[in-house]
C-alpha cells in the first residue's frame, strides 16, 4: 500500500517536468517536497523517539503488608477467604493455576501467584492450609504433602500515586499476555494485522461490509497500528489533518519495527476506563481493574468482554452499563467462535456466564483513603514528586487489610448510632505494632466522610487524662520518693496562679482522700493528679513528654497534668509506644521498602529502637495502665477480655464531654481511638463509653496477645493493704500485689499487718 | 451465633497449657471475670532460650537460618530484612533482637546495635547466657562509638552475666 502511493506522487513529479519546465510551479512543488520530506522526517524521530524512549510514565504503585502462612498464625478461616478475595483468588473445585483456591471448611488448597518481594521473589506455591477456628494449623506443599516452615501471599495493592488525569498502566510484555486475547483482539479489530503495512484499505472496506451485514458497528476501519499511533501520538480531535498523520505516522512505525513490538505496544497503551482522576490504559490493568486478576489468569468471557471495551470504553463501561457491554462480550465471543479461536462449548459456556466484575475499588485508592496519606506524606518528604508519579516505583508499606478493615468497622459500627442526635460525629484510630513501630490500620474519620480530612493525623483535640502516664511516669523514676503504692492526696485542691485561682475537681465530683498512686492512675483522679504534677513541676513534666516523642507546642501550666493541650492520634500513638514497647521509643513506619520499576531495592527503613526510659520505671507504668484495666476507669474491658491477657490502656475525656479517647495495647498491638465531634461541641461519650468501645470491638476480632513483659532485674514484689496502702500480710484480708523498685522507697506496714495507721500526709511530704 | 462461640472457647481451652507468649487465646467468654487476676509471682515469666515459642516455632527456625545465610554471604541488609520478618512473627523473642543487633554492628551502625542489644536483654530474663553476649555486644558497640568508659562497664556486666 504505501510504495503505490509513493509511486503515485513520483508520477506526479514526472508529469511536471515535461509539461511546465520553467514554471515557479517547479520550484513549488520542489519546496512542497523538502517541506513534506522535512515533515516526515520530524514525524519519523517523534514516532522513533516515543517508542525507543521510555514509552509510559509509571505511578508508584502502593502495596499492603503480604500475608505470610506458618503454622500458628492468628487468623480464621473466614480472614483468609476474605484476604483470598481481595487478593481476586477465584474459588475452584480443584486449583490448577495461580490464583485458584478451593475452600474445604477449615481448609484451603490454593496455588499462590508469584511476586518480586524488596528480599528477593517469592515463587507460586501450592499449597494446603489448615485453620482451626482462629488460627492456621498447618502448612503444607499440596503436591507431597511436605510440611512449610513459611509462605508468602503477594500484597494486595492498594494505590498508586498519580497526578491528577494521569494514565495509569500496567506494563506487559508480549509473552505474558494470553494468544486467546491478541487473537482475538486482531480478529475483531484488525484481522489483516499481520498483512497490511500500517493502514489498510481492504480492512476499511471489509469493516464497512461486516457492519451493514450485523446492523451495528463490529468493526472500525483503523488498523491497531493507527489506532496506536492515535492514542500514543495524538489529541483526540478529529480532523482530517489528524486523519492524515495517523496514516503517515502508522506507516512510519510498521517500517521502524516489528508487529510484535507494535501490538505489545498496543497491548500496553490501549485506553480502557477511567477510575475518578486515573485513567486506566493497557490490558494488565485493565485486567486488575475489572477482574483484580492478572492477565494470564482471565477466562475466555473476561478476555472477550476486555477486547470488546477497545471500541467505546465508556459506552461499552461493564460497571455502568452491564446490558450494554454483555451484548458486545457476546458479539466478540461470535467472533472468536466463528474465526475458530474458541470452540463450540467454550462459546456457549462463555455466552452463558456473568460479567465477573469486582467492585470498582480494586487496586486503587478507594479503600484505604487515610493510610495512604499517611504513605505519601512520608514519600513526598523523600523522593521528587516527578519520580513519584512516573517512575514506576513499588513501594511496600504496613498496612494490615485485616486489622484496616476491623478498625473501620469497629468505628462505623460506634458512630452510626449517634449520627442522629450528632450528625457531626466523628472518629479516628490509629493501630500500630508496639515492637517494631509499623502502622498496621489508620482510619481518619467514618467512611461517609473519608476522602477529606485525616483525623488521625490532623485532628489536634485536648487529651485529657491520657497525659497522665507522662506525670506519673516522672514520680516512678524518682523511686527513692514514689512507688506505686505512695499516697496521694485527693482532697480539695486550690493554686493560686497568676491568673486566679486553680481548683482541679475530678470527673465524680467527690474527693477520694488518700489514694495509692497507681490507684490515682486508674481510676484517672484529677486532683491527686494535680497534686502529683505540682510536687514534680510542670518543667518535668514537659521534659518527660519530650523524651516520649511529644514535640507539638505544651501549655507551661499545672492545667497540662490533666491534659489541657491539643494531640493528634498520631501524637499520642507515638507517646503511648514508648509504654507498650516496655520504655523503648521506635519510630512509627508505613512504609518497609521501596523497588525501583526493576525491582531493584532503592530504599529500606529498618527497625530502629531506642530506650528512653529506665526498665523499671517502664515496668512499673506498664503495671499501673493495666491496672486501669483491672480495676480503674477501663474495667468493662474485664467483661470483653480474659484477665489473663494483662491488657493496659488508658481512658481520656474532657470537659463537657467534647472528647472521647482511649489509648490501649496487648502483647503485640497498640491501638489509640478518638471520638468526637468535628465543631468540638459536646456529645455525651466519655473515653470509655465511646473510644473505648471501638478498641474492644477491634481488638475483639483481631485477637489479642497476653501482655506480660519479664520483670526487669531489681524489681521486687509485695502484698500491698489495698485500704490503707501499707504493706500486707497473711493478716489483710485485701491485699493487692504490687512491684517495687528494689532499694527504692516502701511503705509503712498496714494496720491489719500490725503497723500504725497511715499518716495523713504521705512520708514525703514531712 | 452460639457454635462458632462455643469453638472458641474450645480453642481457647486447648490453648491453655501453652507458654504465655503464643499467640493465645484471643477473647474470652464474654462472662464478667470478677476474679482477681492472680499476684504475680516473684519468678519473672519464662522466657527460655528456644528461639520461638509455640506453634509460630518452625517459621522463625527457618527465618533465623535464612538471615544467617544471608549474613555469612556478606548480604547484611537481606538478612536485616529477613529478622525483621521473624520479629513480626514472634516480637519478643530476645534471640532475635540480638541477631539483629549482630547485624547492625556489621553494617557498622554501633549506635543501632547497642540499642537492639539492650532491648534484647530487656526480653531476656532468665537467660544469663544471651544476657552476657548482649552485653558483649554493646561493649563492642561502645568501643565502636568512642565510648571506652562505657564499654568497659558493658564488660563488667557481661562478666556478671556469665552463667
Amino acid at each position: 500500500m504505501p510504495p503505490k502511493k509513493r509511486k503515485s506522487r513520483r508520477r506526479g513529479g514526472k508529469r511536471g517536468k515535461n509539461r511546465a519546465f520553467r514554471l515557479p510551479w517547479l520550484k513549488i512543488l520542489l519546496l512542497a517536497l523538502v517541506l513534506a520530506g522535512g515533515y516526515i522526517g520530524w514525524l519519523d524521530f517523534q514516532v522513533y523517539r516515543q517508542f525507543e524512549g521510555k514509552r509510559w510514565s509509571l505511578p508508584a504503585r502502593v502495596y499492603a503488608r503480604p500475608l505470610e502462612l506458618y503454622a500458628g498464625l492468628a487468623l480464621r478461616p473466614g480472614q483468609f477467604a476474605n484476604e483470598l478475595r481481595a487478593l481476586g483468588y477465584r474459588t475452584v473445585s480443584r486449583p490448577r493455576r495461580p490464583g485458584e483456591v478451593a475452600r474445604d471448611g477449615n481448609r484451603f488448597q490454593l496455588i499462590t501467584r508469584p511476586f518480586t518481594f524488596w528480599d528477593g521473589r517469592e515463587p507460586s506455591q501450592t499449597l494446603r492450609v489448615s485453620f482451626s477456628a482462629s488460627r492456621v494449623t498447618r502448612l503444607q506443599d499440596d503436591r507431597n504433602g511436605a510440611r512449610l516452615a513459611l509462605a508468602r501471599l503477594e500484597p494486595l495493592e492498594i494505590g498508586s500515586v498519580h497526578t491528577a488525569r494521569q494514565e495509569d498502566r500496567i506494563l506487559v510484555q508480549l509473552g505474558e499476555v494470553p494468544t486467546l486475547l491478541t487473537e482475538a483482539l486482531i480478529a475483531v479489530e484488525d484481522r489483516r494485522f499481520y498483512q497490511h503495512h500500517g493502514v489498510s484499505p481492504r480492512a476499511i472496506a471489509r469493516a464497512f461490509l461486516v457492519n451493514v451485514r450485523s446492523g451495528e458497528v463490529v468493526q472500525g476501519g483503523s488498523t491497531l497500528t493507527q489506532q496506536l499511533v492515535k492514542n500514543f501520538f495524538l489529541t483526540s480531535r478529529r480532523s482530517l489533518w489528524r486523519k492524515v498523520n495517523e496514516a503517515l505516522m502508522a506507516l512510519l512505525l510498521e517500517r521502524r519495527y516489528s508487529k510484535d513490538e507494535i501490538l505489545e505496544a498496543y497491548l500496553n497503551e490501549i485506553y480502557l476506563a477511567q477510575d475518578g482522576q486515573r485513567a486506566i490504559h493497557g490490558f494488565g490493568l485493565g485486567s486488575r481493574f475489572f477482574f483484580q486478576r492478572p492477565l494470564d489468569e482471565l477466562s475466555i468471557e473476561q478476555i472477550a468482554l476486555l477486547v470488546g471495551m477497545v471500541k467505546g470504553p465508556s459506552y461499552y463501561d461493564p460497571r455502568r452499563h452491564p446490558q450494554r457491554a454483555k451484548k458486545r462480550r457476546d458479539l466478540v465471543l461470535r467472533v472468536m467462535y466463528e474465526q475458530g479461536l474458541i470452540s463450540q462449548a467454550e462459546y456457549q459456556k462463555a455466552r452463558n456466564a456473568p460479567l465477573g466484575l469486582v467492585r470498582a475499588v480494586a487496586g486503587t485508592s478507594k479503600q484505604f483513603p487515610a493510610f495512604l496519606d499517611l504513605v505519601r506524606r512520608q514519600l513526598r518528604r523523600e523522593y521528587r514528586e516527578q519520580d513519584l508519579v512516573s517512575e514506576g516505583l513499588k513501594i511496600f508499606t504496613t498496612l494490615d487489610p485485616q486489622v484496616q478493615w476491623a478498625l473501620q468497622k469497629s468505628l462505623d459500627r460506634r458512630i452510626a448510632p449517634l449520627l442522629g442526635t450528632h450528625p457531626d460525629m466523628q472518629g479516628a484510630g490509629l493501630v500500630t505494632h508496639s515492637a517494631n513501630g509499623e502502622v498496621l490500620a489508620l482510619a481518619g474519620g467514618r467512611r461517609a466522610g473519608f476522602a477529606g480530612f485525616n483525623r488521625a493525623l490532623d485532628a489536634r483535640r485536648h487529651v485529657g487524662s491520657l497525659i497522665k502516664p507522662a506525670v506519673y511516669l516522672g514520680a516512678l523514676e524518682q523511686p527513692a520518693r514514689y512507688s506505686l503504692a505512695t499516697l496521694l492526696d485527693d482532697g480539695p485542691l486550690e493554686y493560686a496562679q497568676n491568673d486566679g485561682v486553680w481548683r482541679p475537681n475530678n470527673y465524680d465530683h467527690r474527693f477520694h482522700d488518700q489514694v495509692m498512686l497507681y490507684q490515682a492512675l486508674a481510676h484517672s483522679y484529677n486532683v491527686a493528679t494535680a497534686r502529683l504534677g505540682l510536687d514534680l513541676g510542670v518543667d518535668r513534666v514537659i521534659a518527660t513528654l519530650r523524651r516520649l516523642s511529644v514535640d507539638r507546642p505544651l501549655n507551661p501550666y499545672p492545667s497540662l497534668f490533666l491534659g489541657a493541650t491539643d494531640l493528634s492520634p498520631l501524637d499520642v500513638t507515638r507517646l503511648y509506644l514508648n509504654f507498650a514497647s516496655g520504655g523503648f521509643h521506635v519510630p512509627l513506619r508505613a512504609i518497609r521498602s521501596i523497588l525501583n520499576a526493576e525491582g531493584e531495592p532503592l530504599q529500606r527503613y529498618d527497625l530502629e529502637v531506642k530506650r528512653v526510659i529506665d526498665p523499671r520505671p517502664a515496668y512499673l507504668i506498664n503495671r499501673a495502665l493495666q491496672a486501669v484495666v483491672e480495676e480503674g476507669t477501663a474495667r468493662a474491658l474485664n467483661r470483653r477480655f480474659a484477665s489473663s491477657l494483662g491488657l493496659a490502656g488508658k481512658t481520656g475525656t474532657t470537659n463537657d464531654l467534647r472528647d472521647s479517647w482511649f489509648a490501649g495495647y496487648d502483647g503485640a498491638q497498640l491501638a489509640v481511638v478518638w471520638m468526637g465531634r468535628d465543631d468540638n461541641q459536646p456529645m455525651g461519650l466519655t473515653g470509655a463509653s465511646g473510644a473505648m468501645q471501638v478498641w474492644a470491638d477491634l481488638f475483639a476480632q483481631t485477637g489479642a496477645v497476653p501482655n506480660a513483659p519479664a520483670a526487669p532485674e531489681g524489681i521486687v514484689w509485695h502484698g500491698v493493704d489495698r485500704v490503707s496502702g501499707g504493706l500486707a500480710d497473711r493478716g489483710c484480708p485485701d491485699t493487692v500485689q504490687l512491684p517495687f523498685v528494689e532499694n527504692g522507697v516502701l511503705p509503712p506496714p498496714a494496720p491489719c499487718a500490725g503497723g500504725r495507721a497511715p499518716q495523713w500526709i504521705p512520708e514525703w511530704l514531712q | 451465633m452460639r457454635i462458632p462461640f462455643l469453638l472458641l472457647v474450645l480453642a481457647l481451652s486447648a490453648c491453655s497449657s501453652r507458654p504465655p507468649l503464643t499467640r493465645p487465646p484471643v477473647v474470652d467468654s464474654g462472662a464478667p471475670s470478677s476474679e482477681p487476676r492472680p499476684p504475680r509471682a516473684e519468678s519473672p515469666p519464662v522466657v527460655e532460650a528456644p528461639p520461638a515459642p509455640g506453634a509460630s516455632r518452625g517459621a522463625v527456625v527457618a527465618l533465623l537460618d535464612r538471615a544467617e545465610h544471608y549474613r555469612r554471604l556478606g548480604d547484611t541488609d537481606a538478612a536485616s530484612a529477613t529478622l525483621e520478618r521473624a520479629l513480626r512473627i514472634d516480637p519478643r523473642n530476645p534471640r532475635l533482637w540480638h541477631q539483629l543487633a549482630e547485624i547492625r554492628l556489621q553494617q557498622g551502625r554501633p549506635a543501632q546495635a547497642e540499642q537492639l542489644a539492650l532491648k534484647s536483654n530487656a526480653l531476656s530474663a532468665g537467660d544469663r547466657a544471651l544476657q552476657a553476649s548482649n552485653w558483649a555486644l554493646v561493649a563492642r558497640a561502645r568501643w565502636a562509638q568512642d565510648d571506652p568508659e562505657g564499654a568497659r562497664r558493658a564488660e563488667r556486666k557481661a562478666a556478671e552475666a556469665r552463667p
